[in-house]
């Protein structure tokens, strides 16, 4: 299972980077923003698609609706982690087609169990 | 009643004292009489020049408050945009040192385990296979199959210590990179002290030009507004994991 994890911030990624690691999902690649992920996700093979919502150049969710907007991309998993908490954001993000969201700080147990309902009994 | 009559009535008694002050020669009760008709004369002309003098204090105010926020604009702000930077800096380099020692760490643990579950499996087959071996030469043939069970813990004991003293080592190190929390905190304090400062100074310039000041709105909404920040952010805001989770069910996710 190849995933894409996009946040702005290096250290976030390698956190999650190493929470996948763990959980056993080594197929990892990252990007820091939507602009430089939309690229990556039309051109690789990614099954998971895992973002954060504010970055500079392409926010998270625009990134969402841009995947949602893709027939090549629609179906894909999205899983948003983020520190964005307003409860007007989060309505928004399930409306632009989120499949999990999870919010920063956040611990490797939610981390597992939203992949595993998303990605549903025996991955 | 005439106009020269009211006159005569409103200056009479100045010219009077006036006169009487001439006439006695008395200095004090003669600029007195003066200063009264010049009162009397101009009276909006005081008011006008304590109207100056209000106005020139306040310019000097205003000047004073706007050489100060024009120093803050030339130095400090460039000064506490540099002092973020370097916060940033420090809080990603903490970061990494410590996710570098954890991942060095990760594998010397899973290591140790793996060779201590190797050892286990190779004393508990030994222990079932000399079970049945009896008399002197079941006991001989015990110390031989256990020979290699003895390498393997000679290999297996000198190899967990050095992992186990290396993983030590590597979190006294992870507990030593969290030393820049005390460091960034000091560095946002002072930048922190002079947005109150700048606050104050805007807000008195704003009384002195009477200005009614708009709050500036943070971006658009799309781009998201950052890590909630307890007494800053406004609106209806998820207090943890749970919170979302009711939410969306909610909405049938």
């Amino acid at each position: 299972m190849k995933f894409l994890v996009v946040d702005d911030f290096s250290t976030m990624r390698r956190i999650i980077k190493n929470l996948l690691h763990d959980l056993g999902y080594p197929n990892v690649s990252e990007a820091d923003d939507g602009k430089t992920a939309l690229p990556m996700l039309q051109a690789g093979n990614f099954d998971f698609l895992i973002t954060d919502w504010n970055m500079p150049g392409m926010p998270g969710l625009d990134l969402i609706k841009a995947v949602r907007a893709d027939t090549k991309l629609a179906k894909m998993p999205v899983l948003m982690l983020t520190a964005e908490a307003k409860r007007e954001q989060i309505i928004e993000a399930a409306q632009a087609g989120v499949n999990g969201y999870v919010i920063k700080p956040f611990t490797a147990e939610t981390l597992k169990e939203k992949l595993d309902k998303i990605l549903g009994p025996g991955k | 009643m005439s106009s020269f009559a009211i006159l005569k009535l409103e200056y009479g008694a100045c010219v009077e004292a006036l006169a009487e002050a001439l006439r006695t020669e008395d200095e004090t009760a003669f600029f007195a009489a003066v200063d009264h008709i010049v009162h009397m004369r101009e009276p909006g002309m005081f008011t006008e020049i304590r109207k100056l003098t209000g106005d020139l204090q306040k310019a000097l105010e205003r000047f004073s408050i706007e050489s100060r926020l024009q120093d803050i604009a030339e130095n400090d702000i460039p000064d506490a945009q540099a002092r973020l930077a370097h916060v940033l800096r420090m809080t990603d380099e903490a970061a990494h040192r410590t996710l570098d020692l954890v991942e060095q760490s990760g594998p010397l643990a899973e290591r140790t385990a793996r060779e201590a579950t190797a050892l286990i499996d190779q004393v508990t087959a030994y222990r079932n296979r000399t079970a049945e071996m009896k008399g002197f030469e079941g006991v001989v043939r015990s110390i031989d199959a256990f020979l290699p069970v003895v390498r393997s813990m000679e290999a297996f004991l000198p190899a967990a210590r050095a992992d186990s003293e290396l993983i030590r080592r590597n979190l006294a190190d992870v507990l030593l990179a969290q030393g820049y929390q005390d460091l960034t905190g000091q560095i946002i304090r002072s930048v922190m002290k002079l947005v109150e400062e700048l606050e104050a100074a805007l807000s008195n310039l704003a009384k002195l030009s009477g200005d009614v000041v708009e709050h500036a709105t943070l971006g658009e909404a799309s781009q998201g507004h950052g890590p909630t920040v307890p007494g800053v952010t406004k609106g209806e805001v998820a207090s943890g994991q749970t919170d979302v989770d009711a939410l969306l069910s909610g909405l049938g996710m």
